[in-house]
């Protein structure tokens, strides 16, 4: 039986000797992280599963706005070896038809998760026959809500009715702050030490 | 012969009196069905077992819709939960009361911006008793429940009836907010 | 006839009451074992009462139809049972076999209306139910065919009952020691008590064949359930405990009785299916066959 570290080392070789793998991040013995070219993804998964990264834990995806990109993060898992494995690309960030290949043949199981993926980042999965249909969010009317320019609280404000409360309730909120009472406390002990200069 | 001790008393009045010894019997059994959503429902289990023993009020938990009393909803709902809470509301039978647990209910507490989450439940089913706190006190849960009991006494707790009378209104505002309440796709048949 | 089929109602409304009053005050036991107060020791009546003031839902003239014939059939099983020597509807009809039958009756009823309703869960809870009955059935027929056969070939509870009075108060209990611990068992399995509740299970199968009711018609199988417990603990006590000659007996054998099996089940955990099965086919059955070659063969009967 191995021990984790070798695990680690023996993943080292086996990507970077094949690949050509933007950046390699060892977060510890139990999770390593591979940032890949969006067209190596789908010969790197293939290659992990062959070594028994048999596993899909988790698909994921991250807007990066100001970048105008989508990161996609693919989590394996491998029963033997015990290291957890991030596969992250960065696509395009285009609202309407960012896409990517769909994993379905190398992970059927993948099929729920980009179901997922769509429906809350909008990036479609060519490939899979039945990405397109809602599985979480039933009976979605606007943009995906998971994208950083969707505004949560107008979707709110416009869809569910908020209570309203009478104004002595809102009052309360108009009392001095705690801090500005220090400030005040604090400015008029300093008057009194300085005899009353500033 | 007309008596002249005893006025006959009519339909309405007997009605009344009949209600009024079921109300007794209501108020002393009041069996729970647990919608345990939020974070609020972990303070039913000290108001269930020894410290605070709902028990003794003839308050019970249930397993199903049907023979349930009063309907908790301990926490935030989703626009999906929400879905599923007016299935199992609609299925209680009658009388039924409902009691809101959390500021998630009454105005959604902190989520009251989020794009899943309903603000004011009594929007979409009538709510008996809110138990106000984030979270309430075991305290207020037992005195929110006292409180429906001297409700259901003073037959104020009419939250069912309201349903019916008003169930346009009701169904209109369920509809704004969730598009439709019975979801058609691969998951329902 | 007329004054028998009275008394025999009386003897059923009688069971109700008392099943009822104890459900109660063994609530409020078992309250205490967990170190709470407890509901009030009328608190069942409350809740029967409560139930047939509620509105309900219909599904289907089986599942109403059922019901009925289940509350109908156990009224008519509980019109049989002997309460004390003096106290039975119909002399010379309170046998046995007739107790095992119609309570199929009732059972057959809840079944027939729990599969009209059509949920899922009450099929699984009917078929869990039949399952447990089948179980437990052997092991209690091999003692109670021992117990016949020792009392000479008479299968009349009161004259069991009786007999046993004869003999100096040499109750079947202590003088069958294995099909006695044979016998509390299997009650525990025909009362639904903690070990062998497997068929309503509340969290598992939300309560199996009463999932769809409520109202009136879970008012009625309350009734139903409670006149079954009377039936059946009452079984036991004639048939184990020596039947008795007084009310007064026949109120503390029953309390004792129930108390006890309640205290039991209020420290166990929940069998799965299987191994309700497997636990009864085994030592129980063991035991009862056993307890039949060591009584009837050997004569060693104490």
């Amino acid at each position: 039986m191995m021990n984790s570290m070798n695990n680690v080392e023996f993943l080292n070789e086996l990507v970077n000797s094949k690949f050509n793998v933007v950046k390699t991040e060892i977060i510890n013995a139990e999770q390593m992280s591979f940032i890949v070219d969006s067209r190596d993804v789908h010969t790197l998964l293939t290659l992990l599963k062959t070594s028994g990264w048999k596993q899909l834990s988790y698909l994921s995806a991250i807007d990066w706005i100001k970048e105008d990109e989508f990161e996609l993060v693919y989590i394996v898992f491998n029963w033997d070896r015990p290291v957890h494995i991030q596969v992250r690309t960065r696509i395009k960030r285009d609202r309407e038809n960012a896409s990517f290949e769909t994993i379905i043949p190398i992970y059927p199981g993948a099929k729920y998760y980009e179901r997922e993926v769509h429906e809350f980042f909008g990036i479609k999965f060519p490939g899979n026959p039945d990405f397109h249909k809602q599985l979480i969010l039933e009976n979605w009317d606007d943009m995906p809500p998971l994208l950083k320019d969707f505004d949560p609280r107008a979707y709110s404000d416009s869809h569910f009715e908020k209570r309203d409360y009478p104004e002595k309730h809102i009052n309360l909120n108009n009392q001095e702050s705690k801090q500005e009472k220090r400030q005040k406390r604090n400015l008029k002990s300093l008057l009194l030490r300085n005899g009353g200069k500033k | 012969m007309k008596s002249t001790k005893f006025s006959p008393m009519t339909q309405e009045q007997i009605d009344k009196k009949w209600w009024e010894i079921g109300n007794y019997f209501r108020r002393n059994s009041l069996w729970m069905l647990m919608y345990c959503t939020g974070c609020c429902a972990i303070e039913l289990p000290p108001a269930m077992t020894s410290a605070y023993d709902m028990e003794r009020l003839g308050m019970g938990p249930m397993a199903t819709p049907r023979q349930a009393d009063v309907l908790l909803v301990t926490g935030y709902l989703s626009l999906k939960t929400l879905r599923r809470l007016i299935y199992t509301y609609e299925q209680m039978s009658e009388p039924k009361y409902v009691v809101g647990f959390g500021s998630c209910t009454i105005n959604g507490g902190i989520y009251h911006d989020s794009h899943a989450v309903i603000n004011k439940l009594d929007q979409y089913i009538p709510v008996d008793v809110y138990v106000a706190g984030c979270m309430p006190n075991t305290e207020a849960v037992m005195n929110g429940f006292t409180d429906l009991m001297g409700m259901i006494k003073n037959k104020t707790a009419r939250g069912w009836l309201d349903y019916k009378e008003r169930n346009d209104w009701y169904k209109k505002n369920q509809l704004d907010s969730l598009g439709e309440v019975l979801v058609h796709d691969e998951f329902h048949e | 006839m007329v004054v028998n089929i009275l008394v025999g109602l009386g003897v059923a409304l009688f069971g109700f009451v008392l099943q009822t009053a104890m459900g109660g005050i063994n609530r409020k036991i078992v309250a205490r074992v967990q170190k709470r107060i407890g509901p009030k020791w009328y608190q069942e009546f409350i809740d029967i009462f409560k139930l047939f003031s509620k509105r309900s839902v219909s599904h289907g003239w089986i599942f109403d139809f059922g019901v009925i014939m289940a509350l109908g059939g156990i009224i008519a099983t509980a019109m049989f049972m002997p309460v004390t020597a003096n106290i039975i509807a119909f002399e010379g009809y309170d046998n046995f076999f007739i107790f095992v039958y119609l309570l199929a009756v009732g059972m057959l009823g809840m079944a027939m209306s729990a599969s009209g309703s059509g949920n899922p869960l009450a099929s699984i809870g009917v078929m869990r139910a039949l399952t447990t009955m089948l179980a437990y059935e052997v092991p209690f027929m091999i003692v109670v065919m021992t117990i016949i056969k020792l009392t000479g070939g008479t299968s009349s509870v009161s004259e069991i009952a009786a007999f046993q009075q004869i003999a100096g108060n040499n109750w079947f209990i202590i003088a069958l020691p294995l099909g006695g611990i044979v016998a509390i068992i299997s009650l525990m399995g025909m009362l639904g008590k903690k070990p062998f509740e497997t068929y309503i299970a509340p969290a598992e199968i939300a309560s199996g064949p009463m999932v769809e009711y409520g109202g009136k018609q879970l008012g009625m199988l309350f009734v139903m359930h409670e006149i079954t417990v009377f039936i059946e603990v009452s079984l036991f006590i004639h048939l184990f405990l020596g039947g008795a000659a007084t009310l007064g007996v026949y109120l503390l054998k029953y309390f004792l009785v129930y108390t006890a099996l309640n205290l039991i089940s209020s420290v166990y955990a929940r069998f799965k299916i299987d191994q309700v099965v497997v636990f009864f086919y085994k030592w129980p059955l063991f035991m009862a066959v056993t307890q039949a070659i060591i009584a009837i063969y050997l004569g060693w009967v104490i």
